[in-house]
């Protein structure tokens, strides 16, 4: 079956036809909405076959696992592509929606379909280096976007990014050539096999912990997340949705692959350096967020601050911390991404988000108020909306792991999150005042409001339909983590040759 | 030869950082320079002691090779780092266009930006 190229390939046609198509049109905007739509259809076809319990292994070139390049898809990267496909339609509409199509930049389209691509083939990816490949990809895709509508004060703030990235990459390279020379091949199955052999050498624990600093770098984690916060309220809103929605959750998938796929689960100690550094990156980067005073700068410390959750639980390493791992960060692409797009239609209305100058939302705009209502309290975890069970679930491992400390700070991080929450709405919706201007009459954010809209009904059904998607989230734990079972699918491919290796 | 290469790759990530650290562009340009080639040279190192062994081209199969993979790794990384280093050339001049300097402290002093 050659379906786990679909993710990969469809991305790379759209780019590379609308960069041969030029200018933007109306054509040119229906093709790559149709491009993304079919994405979206490909990546549920292959949630819906994954769930029922199969796993895709695709060798390129046909060669033995072992010897060639394979993507391998399984349950939590079906769903990881579902939810990549999900916002970049999410994504490209909003832009067709905020934007004539005179003003559009011709590359936006093309860069961001590059950008998928290397999502979507870190998703898919099962060996280290063409991970690494993955990650240039998609790095390269968003130095591009970082500047591409960036202004004289915008592009200062794409330097930090880029050279944070350029500093992971040699490390994630040097990375690759230490996993190299421990275990002698770099195919995670064989990796996972060979391993559990060395458990206790104390170079697999210095491996871990490169691992840690190259992925932590990516998704965010407390010391190295300084880049985060000044570069993405410089992109344009629909841009900044998608990179707040997936680029630090790749880091996260990332990590979970390579802790629960990958290297042997006694690896205790950087087990609680992940938990600790999580709860660090929670509480400060919540701080972060209450000393911002416009929506994308609160919004974006709130992604540090989440990003703490999911690798808290990725710490704890029980079964359930890794399922409510899965099911947090299904509930927040969704939701951050939204909020992001909530904040543009915000900075529209109002012509800015400084919240000192915004309001009369509420009166004029209920629903988007309704919408931002739904989606802020789901992300400040409030019970039934998605935001709740993933946390619930978080403390109560936490509780029965006894981790008292953790679990404070988790709690503390949902009520200042909550705090922060509160004050974007009483800034920018709640107040009253006849200085705001309030631009109703340019329509185009009905528009941006539905879009919006569509991801809010996503996410109340993540909410209100917990229970069977957190039996997903189960069993895509389940499978993470049995390295055996990976290992077993992945090397069972043979190729063209069937095995045979001699010429 | 391992020793050597060890205390080589640990020179060029020392002097690497040291530029990078600098406030000058051109010398941040070159920290990251070297910082991708001694990554290239860590992978390279990993195909252990070339000494008594032929270059991965099978002539004769008697003779034992040096590991090929390390090789084809760096390849591609390097071709990687090469488009990365001109993104990063375009990056460094648009900085200087925009802001007229090329010292990374002055464009990032708060009191002037406001």
């Amino acid at each position: 079956m050659n379906w786990p190229l679909a993710p990969i390939l469809l991305p790379l046609l759209t780019a590379l036809v609308t960069l041969f198509w030029g200018r933007s049109s109306l054509p040119r905007r229906w093709f790559v909405a149709v491009s993304a739509t079919m994405q979206l259809v490909v990546a549920l076809h292959l949630t819906a076959d994954t769930v029922l319990g199969r796993t895709f292994v695709l060798g390129l070139g046909a060669w033995p696992a072992q010897f060639g390049i394979v993507l391998v898809v399984d349950l939590l990267s079906a769903i990881m592509l579902s939810l990549s496909a999900l916002i970049t339609l999410a994504s490209v509409l909003y832009g067709y929606a905020e934007t004539s199509v005179r003003l559009e930049h011709p590359l936006r389209a093309t860069l961001t379909q590059f950008l998928v691509m290397g999502i979507n083939l870190t998703f898919c990816t099962g060996d280290l280096f063409n991970l690494f490949v993955a990650f240039e990809i998609m790095l390269i895709a968003s130095y591009a976007l970082l500047t591409l509508e960036a202004d004289d004060w915008d592009i200062k703030h794409a330097f930090p990014y880029v050279a944070i990235n350029l500093f992971g990459s040699a490390l994630f390279i040097s990375a690759c050539g230490l996993a190299y020379k421990l275990f002698g091949t770099l195919n995670f199955a064989e990796i996972s096999l060979r391993a559990a052999l060395l458990t206790g050498d104390f170079r697999l624990h210095l491996l871990a912990l490169v691992l840690i600093v190259v992925f932590g770098i990516k998704a965010g984690l407390f010391p190295l997340y300084y880049w985060l916060p000044n570069s993405y309220p410089t992109l344009p809103i629909p841009t900044s949705a998608l990179f707040a929605g997936m680029l630090t959750k790749v880091g996260v998938y990332v990590l979970l692959r390579m802790f629960a796929t990958v290297l042997p689960h006694e690896l205790t100690f950087a087990h609680t350096l992940l938990a600790w550094l999580a709860g660090a990156t929670m509480v400060l980067a919540v701080m972060g967020a209450i000393s911002r005073n416009f929506i994308r700068g609160i919004l974006s410390f709130h992604i540090l601050s989440q990003i703490g959750f999911m690798v808290l639980a990725i710490g704890f390493f029980t079964p359930l911390s890794l399922a409510a791992c899965v099911f947090y960060i299904v509930h927040h692409i969704v939701v951050k991404s939204s909020l992001f797009l909530i904040g543009g239609v915000a900075l529209r209305l109002n012509g800015t988000d400084d919240l000192d100058r915004m309001g009369n939302l509420w009166k004029h705009t209920p629903w988007l108020g309704l919408l931002f209502l739904f989606q802020a309290l789901s992300l400040a975890g409030i019970p039934p909306l998605s935001g709740f069970w993933g946390k619930y679930l978080i403390v109560v491992v936490g509780l029965q792991e006894r981790e008292y400390w953790l679990v404070g700070a988790s709690i503390l991080a949902s009520i200042l999150t909550l705090f922060s929450m509160l004050k974007i709405w009483n800034g920018a919706f709640w107040t009253v005042s006849n200085s705001v201007p309030l631009r109703t009459g340019d329509r185009r954010w009905v528009g941006m409001t539905t879009v919006v809209a569509g991801l809010t009904v996503v996410s109340l059904v993540i909410g209100f339909g917990a229970e069977g998607v957190l039996r997903i989230a189960m069993q895509a734990a389940e499978r993470l983590c049995d390295q055996q079972g990976y290992a077993r699918e992945v090397l069972a491919y043979l190729g063209k040759a069937g095995g045979n290796l001699s010429p | 030869m391992q020793l050597e290469t060890a205390l080589l790759i640990g020179v060029m990530f020392t002097v690497a950082t040291y530029l990078v650290l600098q406030r000058s562009f051109v010398k941040i340009l070159f920290g990251f320079l070297i910082l991708t080639n001694a990554a290239n040279f860590v992978v390279l190192a990993m195909s252990g002691r070339p000494d008594g062994k032929v270059a991965p081209v099978v002539l004769d199969p008697q003779s034992p090779m040096v590991d090929p993979l390390p090789q084809a790794l760096i390849l591609t990384a390097i071709v990687i780092g090469f488009g990365v280093a001109a993104y990063l050339v375009f990056l460094l001049y648009r900085l200087f266009l925009d802001q007229k300097t090329t010292n990374a402290a002055e464009l990032y002093d708060e009191k002037e930006s406001g």
